[in-house]
């Protein structure tokens, strides 16, 4: 019956190709429409108006070339119709997607260029990365001072004597202006090695000294002299106003003693990274313990037994698929500014999800339970309690162990970056030296978490292996 | 004695499931109930321990009134009843000696059995139990690791331990093989024969109810259209209950 109105419809000579091509190519769909083909044609000026709105709204015009070809197979396909065909939405699908994925595309700035660029860029720091802060020794210092002026004055300093029994350093002149050259010579240093030196200016700031950017350092010979010359370093601001001023330079030779130990950074990164597990252990079990009774408000099966009970149940439901689909980085937020910054706020994030994500797999472990079992308990006089341990948990348990080891797993990982808003843990440490391009230490927290999160995983599985 | 008085069960979606339903059931007998799938054999003897809640009608067992029982009545009731199911209802992971040992919780210390605490007697009577049915070896496995007859021998077990006057079988052996079947109804016939224990069993095959029953009761539509004694169910009286196309299967 349908097929033959179809045909009719088809071979209807009042329906011209021409114009239902015509149609299509002033309006998408147009042609489709006016063959009778609704919801071809209204997918058809759908797609065409959004995508036409898009690039407008995007001001990517340019991007209207790509929309031609979808234009032209839309006309082409009107054509069609009106001759009785079905040509496939294969293609017409394709040319669409393709447009979109153009926009997707420029949206997201996506550049392969950009990715060559910044390999320089990135090489040290992934070089940095690799290369942790975890091992140092101490060092021992030897210094020498010596007191220099300038600008000069009428009198400069002494010129000073090489000393027997410590390090020393002669400077020739012992005044000069900024950029001059002189000469430091020293002595009384470890046989042959590198030192650095330092200046420090009239209120005391420190720093090494450097020549076209590069630091400047003097090696020592075998009886631990060394010479060379320098230039006078500006380091006051507005000198000349100033006139002359006392600084002091200092040779220095730094000798690692003693055996290797872990450095500050290590035993940083230990502790936040006990943080981390203690926020997660925390929101574990505290989720845990809200779940449970949660989970019973949202099972079906226990609930929907009354008009009452079928309203908590509705209403707990839609509360849990709220809160599970706010994530707990932006439930972070929230709760640093309701208890503060540090790790309480991490683990109430942390809680909160957990209770959304488990009171709703408990809830269906709940559901699937066999009602067998209970009745079968019930018919031999025991009384409720009874029928809960014997028939009910050995049901549910197992699933409810399996759920909860897995969101232990979930918030370790969490529990790793809510310190990037906040929330305590390791990602406090890790954001922070991101930001002061401390890579070496950023290293070391990233490593930290690597390890830890994979001997846990593989520690649950293992528990996991054995529970279930 | 067991009276069953105008039973009747409407659930909640206005199904009929039993119609005014009355018969007298004496210690000591082997009844069994037959009749189609949906002729109301599971709700009449869930109705008894009242799993299933009647809708009106009286079930008086030894002059005490089941179903004017309050909930704590009804334990003490229940505990005395016996009750095997079609689908077995162990607690599959559970062990076999945890499920036989379940069917004493109406007995023994609430308290302690939350812990899983049992007498020594008790465990005794467990193990006892299992030896009857015959896979005391079983007693640590899991229950789904066993076969189905071995199951069903465990709920016969659990049964047991409530050293019940009244046994309730629903279609015991209706997923079993027919050799199976007839293992697990022998011991459910050494209970009435030899214990005294009396026996309600709904049975899908005429062959078994008439090779096991003392009497028989034959539900259809929810009412009694038979009851008397296996011999006197003739070929009319067959297709008055199953109906006229139905053929008789033997299982030997
Ligand atoms: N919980 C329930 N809610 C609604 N109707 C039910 C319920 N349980 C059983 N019924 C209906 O009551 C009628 C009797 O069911 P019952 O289970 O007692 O039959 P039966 O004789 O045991 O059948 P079978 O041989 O298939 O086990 C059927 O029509 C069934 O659909
Ligand atoms: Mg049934």
């Amino acid at each position: 019956m349908v097929d033959e109105k179809d045909i009719a419809e088809e071979t209807d000579p009042n329906r011209s190709p021409a114009l239902a091509s015509l149609l299509s190519l002033i309006v998408p769909g147009a042609g489709q429409l006016y063959l009778g083909e609704r919801s071809r044609g209204l997918s058809f000026l759908g797609a065409a108006v959004i995508l036409v709105g898009l690039l407008t709204w995007l001001d990517m015009s340019l991007l209207y070339i790509g929309l031609l070809p979808f234009w032209l197979w839309n006309a082409w396909d009107a054509r069609q119709q009106a001759q009785g065909r079905q040509p496939s939405f294969v293609l017409g699908f394709v040319l669409i997607a393709v447009v979109v994925y153009a926009i997707g595309w420029q949206v997201t700035e996506i550049s392969v260029l950009k990715l060559v660029e910044g390999v320089p860029r990135i090489q040290p720091v992934v070089a940095s990365l690799l290369k942790p802060d975890v091992v140092t020794r101490d060092v021992e210092v030897m210094e020498a001072i010596h007191i220099f002026e300038s600008p000069c004055s009428g009198s400069p300093p002494a010129v000073a004597q090489p000393k027997v029994d410590a390090p020393y350093l002669i400077t020739e002149p012992t005044c000069a202006d900024v950029d001059e050259t002189i000469t430091v010579r020293g002595g009384n240093f470890p046989p042959s090695r590198t030192g650095e030196l330092w200046w420090e200016n009239p209120i005391g700031q420190a720093s090494r000294l450097r020549a076209r950017g590069e630091f400047v350092n003097f090696e020592t010979d075998a009886q631990g002299q060394f010479s060379q010359q320098i230039a006078v370093p500006d380091v006051v601001p507005e000198s000349g106003q100033h006139g002359p001023q006392i600084h002091e330079i200092k040779p220095r030779v730094s000798t690692p003693v003693g055996s290797p130990h872990a450095s500050e950074t290590f035993w940083l990164v230990v502790r936040r990274v006990g943080e981390t597990i203690a926020q997660a252990l925390m929101a574990t079990t505290l989720g845990i313990l809200l779940a449970v009774p949660v989970s019973f408000f949202s099972a079906r099966n226990l609930m929907a037994v009354n008009p009452v009970g079928t309203a908590v149940y509705y209403v707990t439901r839609t509360l849990l698929n709220i809160l599970r689909s706010v994530e707990p980085l932006i439930m972070a937020i929230v709760f640093v500014v309701w208890v503060g910054l540090g790790p309480f706020a991490g683990v109430l994030a942390l809680v909160a999800h957990s209770i959304a994500a488990l009171g709703k797999l408990y809830s269906e472990a709940i559901e699937s339970i066999d009602p067998g079992p209970i009745e079968a308990v019930s018919a031999t006089g025991a009384n409720r309690a009874q029928v809960v341990v014997y028939a009910v948990l050995p049901q549910v348990l197992p699933p409810f162990v399996a759920f909860s080891i897995y969101r232990w797993d979930i918030n370790v990982r969490m529990s790793t970056i809510l310190g990037f808003v906040g929330g305590g843990g390791i990602g406090f440490l890790l954001q922070q030296w991101i930001r002061l391009s401390d890579y070496n230490e950023a290293g070391t927290a990233i490593w930290a978490i690597a390890i830890v999160v994979t001997i846990l995983d593989y520690a649950s599985a293992q528990v996991r292996e054995r529970i279930v | 004695m067991l009276e069953i008085q105008n039973l009747t069960k409407i659930y909640e979606d206005g199904t009929l499931a039993l119609d005014d339903v009355s018969f007298t059931v004496e210690d000591g007998e082997f009844l069994v109930v037959i009749g189609l799938s949906g002729s109301g054999k599971s709700t009449l003897l869930r109705c008894i321990n009242r799993l299933v809640e009647p809708t009106s009608g009286r079930v008086i067992w030894d002059g005490e009134d089941i179903t004017a029982a309050s909930q704590e009545e009804l334990r003490k009731i229940r505990r005395q009843i016996g009750m095997i199911f079609q689908q077995f209802n162990l607690v599959k992971r559970s062990s076999v000696m945890t499920n036989v040992l379940s069917g004493r919780l109406g007995y023994v210390n609430p308290w302690l059995s939350l812990a899983h605490q049992f007498p020594r007697e008790e465990r005794e009577r467990a193990m006892h139990n299992l030896e009857l049915v015959g896979i005391a070896g079983k007693a640590q496995n899991r229950a789904d690791e066993l076969s189905g007859g071995q199951q069903q021998r465990v709920g016969i077990a659990r049964a047991l331990m409530q050293n019940p006057k009244l046994m309730l079988a629903d279609e015991p052996v209706a997923s079993l093989d027919p050799a199976t079947s007839h293992s697990v109804l022998k011991y459910i016939e050494h209970l009435n024969r030899d214990q005294g224990v009396t026996v309600l069993c709904s049975l899908h095959f005429l062959s078994l109810a008439r090779r096991y029953g003392t009497r028989i009761i034959a539900l259809k539509a929810g009412q009694i259209v038979f009851d008397g004694l296996p011999e006197e169910i003739d070929d009319h009286r067959f297709k008055e209950i199953y109906g006229e196309e139905a053929v008789q299967v033997e299982v030997r």
